[in-house]
C-alpha cells in the first residue's frame, strides 16, 4: 500500500523519579520509560502494541503522539520520495492519539468538547459533525458530557483522535469500556481506516482478541521492545508451541499414546487435558481410539507464555513482576538502577 | 486560522464554560454583596471610619471599598481557576489537549485569559455599577482617570491570582490539593502578609503598627510591593496623594509588571514540560 510509513529509531523516553537526599530534597533521577525502541509502522498497518501493565505501552505511545518528547533517539517518516526527522510539534500533526479512559466530565456539551480540539487543530466544524456521526454520538451531540457513558467516552475520545485526519493513529486500550455491537462497530472502523492507508498502533495488555485486528504485534516488558511480528513468527522466534486445550465427559482416558500431552485435569465427570500441539489432524486419532470429546479449543501463546518464553523467567517471577511497582529497565542502563 | 485567532477562541471557550459554572452562579450574590455593597456602605454621608475619618472623594470611596476585591474577587478568581489544569490533567483530556498541534505556549495563553476573563468581567460589572452607586450617594462622579485606574489595577490582581491559581494547579493531580494550594497562596497575602510585615518591622526595630511612624509606613509600604495585594493597594494610591508610603508611582507600576510577567512565564514554562 503507498503511503508514509513511520520509522522509531532508538526511541527513549524516561520518567524523572524522585530521589531526594538531604541536601537535595528536590532531586529526581532517571526511572520508567520507553528504551531504546527500534520499530516501524508500514502505511495501512495495524500493529498491537502488547505487554504487562507498566511495560512502556503508554509512554510509547505519547512519545510518538508528540506528548512526551523523545530523550534519545530519533521518529523517521518515509514516503516515497524522502525520509524526514520528525520532532515533537510535526508529530502532532500527523498522529491522532486516543489516551486510556478519557473520563469527559462537566456541562459542556458533546459537540463543544469536540470543536475545541477541533479548533486547536484546525479542523471545521462540517468535520466534527460527520465524526460524531461516525462514532454513533451524533444523536448525542447536545448531550452534557458528565451524562455520557463509559462507551459513549470512548466513542468520543476516539473522534477526538480522528479530528485531523491523521495519518497515524495511536489507540491506548480502546476497546476498554466498550460493549460487544460498539467493539465489533469499533473494529469495523480500523479496518475501513486502514483501507484509506491509515496506519494505527493499538495496544493492550491482553493478546486475545488483539490477533484478529492487528497485522502484526509488538511485544514490550519493562520499556524495552522484546519482539514483532505476527503472533505465529513471534512464538516461533521464541520456539513457542501452538497449544489445544482439550474436554470430554467421564473418567480420564488412558492417553499413553499421546505424546503432547502437558497437563491433564480431571473432576467427577469430566476431564480436560492441555496438549502441546496445533490440533491439526489430532482429531481423527481420538474419534478412532473411541475418546467421546465435547470441546476442542486451539489456544495461541498468551502474554504470560510470551513473556516468559522472551524474558526467560517462570510464570511465577512474571507475574510478581507486573504486580509490582518498581518497573526496571530488563537489561541495565547506564548503571542508575544498580 | 491564524494562531492569535486560535488562542482568542480558546480563551472564549473557557471563559464560557468558567463563566456558566455552578460555582460562578454560587460566587456572585458574594461578589455583588463585596463590591456594590462595600461601595454603599462606604459612600454612606454618615459613616466615619477608625480614626475619625470620613470618606468624601469617589476615588477615596472606590479606595475603601476595593477591600472587596481583595477580599472577595480574588477568592472567587481562586475559587474559579483552582482546577484549570488539574482536573482536566486527572480525567484525560489535557493528554488529548497536548496531542493538538496548537502549541502549548498558546494553550497556556489562552488558559490563563479565559480563566482571567471570567473573573474580571462580572467584577468590572459590578465595578461600574459601584461607580454609579457612588455618584449617587456622593453626588459626584469619579474621574475617568480614576476609573480607568481602578479598572487596571482590578484586572491586574485578578491576574495575579488566576495566574498563581493556575501555576499551582499545574502542580498537582488532585483537585484537593489543587484547591489547598490556591486557598493557601490567597491566605498567605491577603491574611498572612500583615504577620510578614510585623515580624519584619520587629527584626528590624520599627516600631509596629504606629500609623504615626515614618520608619513603619515605609517598611510597610516596601514589603506591600512583594505582595499582590500591596501592589494593587500602591497602584490605587496613585490617584490619592493623600496617601504618602514612600513608594514612588512608576515603582509601582514596575513591580506590577514584575508581578504579571514572572508568574504568567512562569506558568507557560510548566506548560511546555508539563506530561499529563
Amino acid at each position: 500500500m503507498e503511503g508514509d510509513s513511520l520509522r522509531l529509531e532508538e526511541v527513549t523516553f524516561r520518567h524523572r523519579m524522585s530521589d531526594p537526599s538531604r541536601l537535595k530534597p528536590w532531586r529526581t533521577r532517571p526511572g520508567p520509560g520507553v528504551h531504546s525502541i527500534t520499530l516501524s509502522l508500514r502505511p495501512g498497518e495495524i500493529l498491537g502494541l502488547v505487554g504487562p501493565n507498566g511495560a512502556g505501552k503508554t509512554t510509547l505511545l505519547r512519545t510518538i503522539a508528540g506528548v512526551l518528547p523523545i530523550q534519545n533517539g530519533k521518529l523517521m517518516l518515509t514516503s516515497s520520495a524522502k525520509e524526514t526527522q520528525l520532532d515533537s510539534d510535526s508529530l502532532r500533526n500527523i498522529v491522532g492519539h486516543m489516551p486510556e479512559q478519557v473520563r469527559w466530565q462537566g456541562r459542556q456539551s458533546v459537540e463543544d468538547a469536540l470543536l475545541e480540539l477541533a479548533e486547536m487543530r484546525g479542523a471545521s466544524a462540517k468535520r466534527v459533525n460527520g465524526l460524531l456521526r461516525l462514532v454513533g454520538l451524533g444523536q448525542r451531540a447536545t448531550a452534557h458530557l458528565s451524562d455520557l457513558s463509559q462507551g459513549m467516552r470512548q466513542r468520543l475520545t476516539l473522534a477526538a483522535a480522528l479530528l485531523g485526519s491523521p495519518k497515524f493513529l495511536l489507540l491506548d486500550e480502546p476497546l476498554n469500556g466498550l460493549d460487544p455491537v460498539a467493539a465489533t462497530a469499533f473494529v469495523q472502523l480500523l479496518h475501513e481506516l486502514k483501507s484509506k492507508g491509515v496506519s494505527i498502533i493499538i495496544s493492550s495488555h491482553q493478546v486475545e482478541g488483539l490477533e484478529a485486528i492487528t497485522d502484526r504485534i509488538a511485544l514490550m516488558h519493562r520499556g524495552q521492545l522484546l519482539a514483532n511480528g505476527t503472533l505465529a513468527e513471534i512464538a516461533d522466534s521464541l520456539e513457542l508451541q501452538p497449544s489445544i486445550v482439550v474436554a470430554g465427559p467421564g473418567k480420564l482416558p488412558d492417553l499413553a499414546w499421546c505424546k503432547h500431552r502437558v497437563e491433564s485435569e480431571s473432576a467427577q465427570d469430566t476431564w480436560t487435558i492441555r496438549l502441546e500441539h496445533s490440533g491439526v489432524g489430532l482429531l481423527p486419532e481420538f474419534i478412532e481410539r473411541g475418546i467421546e470429546v465435547h470441546s476442542w479449543n486451539p489456544k495461541s501463546p498468551g502474554i504470560v507464555e510470551l513473556l516468559c518464553a522472551a524474558t526467560g523467567m517462570n510464570i511465577e517471577e512474571v507475574g510478581l513482576e507486573i504486580a509490582s511497582t518498581a518497573m526496571l529497565p530488563h537489561k541495565s542502563i547506564g548503571g542508575e538502577e544498580e | 486560522m491564524s494562531d492569535v485567532l486560535r488562542i482568542q477562541s480558546l480563551a472564549r471557550r473557557v471563559f464560557w464554560d468558567r463563566i456558566g459554572s455552578t460555582r460562578m452562579l454560587i460566587m456572585l450574590p458574594i461578589l455583588v454583596l463585596f463590591l456594590p455593597g462595600m461601595a454603599w456602605g462606604f459612600s454612606d454621608p454618615n459613616i466615619v471610619l477608625p480614626g475619625g475619618h470620613q470618606p468624601d472623594q469617589p476615588m477615596e470611596v472606590m479606595f475603601y471599598a476595593s477591600l472587596g476585591v481583595v477580599f472577595g474577587a480574588t477568592m472567587c478568581g481562586v475559587l474559579l481557576a483552582f482546577d484549570g489544569v488539574s482536573r482536566d490533567r486527572a480525567s484525560g483530556v489535557f493528554e488529548l489537549r497536548l496531542a493538538q498541534p496548537m502549541p502549548r505556549t498558546h494553550q497556556a495563553i489562552a488558559l490563563m485569559l479565559g480563566m482571567w476573563q471570567a473573573i474580571f468581567i462580572p467584577v468590572a460589572v459590578l465595578s461600574l455599577a459601584s461607580v454609579a452607586i457612588i455618584r449617587w450617594r456622593l453626588g459626584e462622579w469619579a474621574s475617568v482617570w480614576d476609573v480607568m485606574i481602578h479598572l487596571t489595577a482590578t484586572a491586574l490582581i485578578l491576574f495575579w491570582y488566576v495566574v498563581f491559581t493556575l501555576l499551582a494547579s499545574s502542580r498537582t493531580k488532585d483537585q484537593g490539593t489543587a484547591i489547598a494550594f490556591g486557598i493557601g497562596m490567597w491566605f498567605l497575602f491577603t491574611f498572612l502578609w500583615a504577620l510578614f510585615t510585623t515580624m519584619v518591622a520587629y527584626a528590624s526595630g520599627v516600631a509596629i503598627g504606629e500609623q504615626n511612624n515614618a520608619q513603619w509606613i515605609a517598611l510597610e509600604g516596601s514589603l506591600d510591593l512583594l505582595s499582590p495585594n500591596g501592589v494593587y493597594h500602591h497602584l490605587l494610591e496613585t490617584r490619592l496623594p493623600e496617601i504618602e508610603r514612600g513608594v514612588p508611582a512608576w515603582q509601582s507600576w514596575a513591580m506590577a509588571v514584575i508581578w504579571t510577567l514572572i508568574p504568567s512565564s512562569l506558568f507557560v514554562r510548566r506548560m511546555n514540560t508539563l506530561q499529563p
